[in-house]
């Protein structure tokens, strides 16, 4: 049986110009026109979910993965295409969104249930055992606004974890609450997976992908661009994270700016040689400098596909007041042993000086690391060991 | 969007434990409209959610009155201040003929009905504004949002309904059967003031003018029912336009069954009725074939 499936859905948003003031509107009559600015977060996308089975949906921002997360919870409507749904479908996505601050637990486990879908006898029947997964027996009566953000967040993923959906929406891998519930929650997941629910899955965590999922699909800039089995579909997404050439430039033009960031490249220290954890890796950050400037800090971040800032390279550290001249250059840091995991790391690049940021380059580049010396862990810690007589 | 039946089987819940798994439903999204379909669609799906309306309807009174020390209180307090100021102004300096009624209770007979239909509307037009994480994270039939702050507006109008009888035994106005009545009177003024509350709620999330112009069109809309002057007074080769304002005309009829123990003009009814069920329609499907893109305006 097909649970869910969406026939050349295509989502069209409108934006507003903001160019032309809300009493400029009212004057010129312009509301009445459509706005001219137009994105289309979603174009034809068709596919299928059979029952019991788990989708990962990956791809950059803006790919429109949460687009489709909106539509199939009916927070907003298709501009084209149809979607079917067949069964109860609940997302684990912004659990407490619908609390009352001024409203007790009690009264936001109605509220927030019936929100849900859920009828006030089944509520009634449930409460206990929503409490209690909650773990919030004392503060029940207690206005939520009282409440910390822990067990805000614990209280809403408890009523959603007993509306006992045919069909999972989840949204990155669960960050709720301390690490007790968190895998409190994980579990409730596999196991709700295990007895057969659907669930589609959106995730930068392509290790959850591989992990959690039967079959992951691609989307590039609204479009399907590939359906398969996760392993195939999240090495042809690194593949052309790989290839990313153009960076998103943030800020003025570059005529208007004291620098730029030029190119960045990253190599290992034999040039046939992939960049590996555990071994040296270089990387070469090339620059433009429009005037002489002082105290100017060169920087690189790395994040994880989540999103979370990994590592920092900076020339801050050992000189705090560089001096640059006018002209193009290149800065090249040399890290003797490469500290972070094998996988893919997005990279943003910065000049900076007397504290002010002169170019920032967002998601301009990719830093792929092979494996190198294999260790368990976050992180290879570089050591060296002897035998103590 | 139309539902169907597919018969299911057992099941395992790791909270709920082994239980028989409910029928499911085939939902089909397709873009929005304005259709009858759409209606009859909305309707049904509303029907579902009746007991989001009824919590919400619930805490949305108790939210209200939870922070202030009146409570209660607040309900009546309105109504009976406007009645003196009303009755100074209008019985003792503007000498209003009140249809030979004591002024004060010819009044507040007015003025119930006028603040229910007022302050529903006021109050529910910022309701899909002022939340906007509940629009933009959940769904659940936008509508309800609207209408829970018209059912308590009416749970306010039932409170002062008990000052307004009390007042009528003071003024020794007899109860009659014909009170009776004043329930498809009140039906159609609700019903009337949902139109409104749910076509100016969908229009406020799009354009905030609406907010705005709200308290002066209530004002002048107040002028033009007749809450503090009779529609005798109204000259008679206005009054059917007058009239043909449903919160003109079920006002009157209110104060003619209440204070005078008559039946309501039945054509007067009729036509009130008629309108706001035409009213209701196309409000109703405005506000559902915005309703799927009330998120992305937020």
């Amino acid at each position: 049986m097909v649970d869910i499936s969406l026939n050349h859905v295509s989502k069209r948003y409108l934006i507003d110009d903001s160019s032309r003031s809300p009493s400029r509107r009212w004057h010129t009559f312009d509301f009445l026109r459509k706005p001219e600015k137009v994105k289309w977060a979603l174009r034809d996308v068709s596919f299928e979910v059979e029952e019991g089975e788990s989708l990962g949906i990956i791809g950059n921002n803006g790919a429109g993965k949460s687009t489709i997360l909106k539509l199939l919870s009916r927070i907003t409507a298709p501009t084209s295409g149809e979607i079917r749904i067949r069964g109860r479908l609940a997302g684990l996505v912004e659990v407490s969104s619908g609390f009352h601050p001024e409203l007790t637990g009690r009264e936001n486990i109605f509220l927030n249930g019936s929100m849900l879908g859920m009828t006030r006898s089944e509520i009634t029947g449930k409460i206990e055992s929503i409490i209690e997964f909650a773990g919030i027996r004392e503060y029940i009566d207690v206005p939520v606004k009282h409440y910390s953000s822990g067990m805000y967040v614990r209280l809403g993923f408890s009523i959603a974890a007993h509306l006992d959906p045919d069909i999972l929406l989840l949204d990155e891998v669960l960050a709720v609450g301390d690490l007790a519930f968190q895998a409190k929650c994980l579990d409730l997941i596999s196991q709700l997976r295990k007895s057969g629910r659907t669930m589609i899955l959106i995730s930068h965590d392509l290790a959850a992908i591989q992990k959690l999922c039967d079959h992951a699909m691609l989307l590039q800039r609204g479009q399907v661009l590939m359906s398969g089995s996760p392993a195939d579909v999240i090495e042809h997404y690194e593949r052309i994270a790989m290839s990313v050439e153009e960076p998103i430039y943030v800020g003025a033009g570059a005529d208007a700016k004291l620098a730029e960031c030029q190119n960045l490249a990253f190599t290992s220290e034999d040039s046939d040689q992939s960049v590996r954890t555990g071994y040296p890796m270089i990387a070469r950050f090339g620059f433009r400098a429009h005037e002489i400037l002082d105290d100017v800090v060169f920087n690189i971040l790395f994040y994880w596909p989540s999103g979370y800032l990994c590592a920092q390279l900076t020339t801050s550290l050992s000189d705090p007041h560089l001096r640059i001249g006018r002209g193009s250059g290149i800065v090249e840091f040399h890290c003797p042993v490469l500290e972070v995991q094998p996988g893919l790391y997005r990279v943003d690049v910065a000049i900076e000086s007397n504290g002010v940021s002169i170019d920032s380059q967002r998601r301009c580049s990719v830093l792929r690391v092979h494996p190198g010396k294999s260790v368990l862990g976050d992180f290879y810690m570089d050591t060296v060991w002897r035998m103590l007589p | 969007m139309k539902q169907s039946i597919v018969p299911d089987s057992r099941r395992e819940h790791p909270i709920l434990g082994s239980r028989l798994a409910l029928p499911r439903k085939i939902t089909v999204i397709r873009p929005p409209g304005f259709s009858f379909g759409m209606i009859v669609a909305g309707l049904i799906t509303l029907f579902g959610y009746q007991d989001l309306l009824y919590t919400l309807t619930i805490f949305r009174i108790s939210i209200r009155y939870k922070q202030s020390i009146l409570g209660w209180i607040w309900a009546v307090l309105q109504p009976l201040a406007l009645m003196t100021i009303y009755t100074l102004i209008f019985f003792r300096v503007a000498r209003v003929p009140s249809e030979g009624a004591p002024y004060p209770l010819f009044v507040f007979s007015g003025l119930l009905p006028w603040i229910f239909f007022s302050s529903a509307v006021s109050n529910s037009i910022n309701g899909l504004i002022n939340y906007p994480a509940l629009l933009t994270k959940m769904y659940f039939p936008r509508e309800i949002i609207p209408l829970s702050y018209v059912l308590a507006a009416l749970v306010d109008f039932a409170i002062a309904c008990v000052i307004l009888s009390g007042l009528m035994a003071y003024y020794r106005v007899p109860p009659n059967w014909n009170d009776l009545y004043l329930f498809p009177i009140v039906t159609i003024l609700g019903a009337f003031t949902s139109a409104v509350a749910l076509f100016l709620s969908s229009i406020q999330v799009r354009f905030r003018d609406v907010g705005v112009a709200l308290p002066l069109l209530l004002q002048v809309g107040m002028f033009a029912a007749p809450v503090v002057y009779s529609t005798t007074s109204v000259p008679l080769k206005f009054r059917q336009l007058f009239l043909l304002n449903p919160v003109a005309s079920l006002i009157d009829s209110f104060r003619r069954v209440l204070l005078h123990g008559l039946t309501p003009d039945f054509a007067i009814l009729f036509t009130a009725g008629l309108v706001t069920l035409c009213c209701l329609a196309v409000s109703y499907g405005y506000f559902k074939a915005t309703e799927g893109n009330m998120a992305d305006m937020l």
